[in-house]
């Protein structure tokens, strides 16, 4: 019945940390679809528009500040709630970040419930 | 046949330290030159490119360049305002490094020069200019293979990895090593154990990503810039403690360390001191890594 789910999308190279998303959601009405790389995210993104967007910003194949870069400029992305996760809290990435839209700035390590705190006060 | 080296240039982090102290090691910004079977490859253009382009003009050998950009702090580009071979018009100068689009490259390189930070602008550059695509994921000049990877450093910084003569090379100037550790460690209170082990194995995780990006490298030149002491105050600003640095270069079986990125206020002693430490770090885990201090000038064999 996924249907009926809202959609939430992350992209992260660091498998635990899929994991701890996917535990953190639970039990929670929320489909939350995993990528490990940018390349295997945009497939989905291509063509879908998740309610949230959690990217990480350090990985190996493509900085998520440079593909949110190229997702703002496709038009089914120019308003995508984006929300940036990251081991560095760099004051310059949340600069760069919040100017390219982003609506907020997670660090590891955060709790289970910041994460699905955080993903319910922007799906409402 | 042309012999084939790696020379330092340029091995200072953040600012130039052209002091009386500190010359040993020397006071240039980032700069590296990795000469190929006669191909010129430049890593970074800090300060340190200036007598390297000095010296390409007096030796009017080599007419074709490549610049690699880590990224485009003041440090890694502000030698490109004095870089001879930009104002001569025999010479094919490639620029590579973190954007989106040739023209966000040239715009981050063209910037510098505006009015009314410098008083000559790259329109005055009389070489032939080029960007080459930065979405390319692997380059080859002349006979090396080059790719990159994302760097921890605020803004989008790149370590690259450069093969030649059967040898692996990796330059990463600005790379602040083991940040998730240090978050982990500062945070973990107040979480639940499953929390707790899941941090425990992202940690791992993250590190041994870490590691195997530079596992068995022949040659890593490696920022190295803070003390422990530094470090403490200065979290988040982008470099790497010198004892993480060569614990991660132990673990990945790294052949060849080169110490790089000294920072400014540490003069020729204080760079002799931290390359002590690391030698005993080394000797203490009865590892074969071989440790070496990046100074001006030193050249290293390829062939």
């Amino acid at each position: 019945m996924d249907e009926y789910k809202l959609t939430v999308a992350l992209v992260d190279d660091n498998a635990t940390s899929r994991k701890f998303f996917l535990r953190s959601v639970g039990n929670l009405s929320i489909d939350l679809k995993t990528y490990k790389d940018t390349d295997s995210a945009m497939e989905y993104l291509g063509n879908n528009k998740p309610s949230l967007l959690f990217l990480n910003i350090i990985m190996p194949d493509k900085n998520g500040l440079m593909f949110l870069k190229e997702l703002r400029k496709m038009p089914l992305h120019s308003d995508t709630k984006v929300i940036m996760i990251t081991s560095k809290d760099y004051t310059q990435d949340r600069t760069i970040a919040f100017e390219l839209g982003a609506l907020d700035f997670i660090v590891k390590p955060m709790s289970m419930r910041s994460i699905t705190s955080i993903m319910l006060s922007y799906i409402k | 046949m042309a012999k084939s080296y790696i020379r330092f240039w340029g091995v200072r982090g953040s600012y130039t330290a052209p002091f009386k102290t500190h010359l040993e090691v020397g006071g240039n910004t980032p700069c590296v030159e990795i000469n190929v079977d006669d191909h010129v490859l430049i890593c970074d253009a800090g300060t340190g490119i200036i007598p390297l382009g000095n010296k390409l003009i007096s030796d009017a050998k080599h007419k074709e360049l490549l610049i690699l950009l880590s990224h485009f702090h003041w440090d890694h580009i502000s030698g490109l305002p004095f870089f001879a071979p930009a104002f001569n018009s025999q010479y094919n100068i490639s620029f590579f490094g973190p954007g989106d689009s040739k023209e966000v490259i040239k715009k981050y390189i063209d910037g510098q020069m505006k009015a009314p930070y410098f008083p000559v602008g790259t329109e005055e550059w009389v070489a032939k200019i080029s960007y080459l695509n930065p979405k390319q994921k692997k380059l080859n000049y002349g006979s090396m293979e080059i790719s990159y990877y994302n760097a921890h450093h605020p803004g989008i910084t790149y370590g690259y990895k450069i093969k030649a003569k059967n040898k692996t090379i990796i330059y990463i100037p600005d790379n602040e090593c083991l940040f998730l550790d240090k978050a982990i460690k500062e945070k973990m209170t107040g979480f639940t154990e499953e929390e707790t082990t899941l941090f425990t194995d992202m940690n791992r995780e993250e590190y041994q990503a870490e590691v195997k990006a530079i596992a068995n490298t022949d040659i890593l030149i490696h920022d190295a810039q803070y003390t422990p002491q530094d470090y403490k105050k200065k979290k988040g600003w982008g470099h790497s403690c010198y004892i993480d640095v060569v614990n991660m270069a132990i673990d990945a079986k790294v052949k060849n360390l080169f110490l790089f990125s000294h920072d400014p206020n540490n003069d020729d002693e204080m760079v002799s001191t931290i390359h002590r430490e690391c030698q005993k770090i080394i000797a203490e885990k009865k590892s074969s890594l071989k440790c070496h201090i990046a100074k001006e000038v030193l050249e290293i064999s390829l062939d």
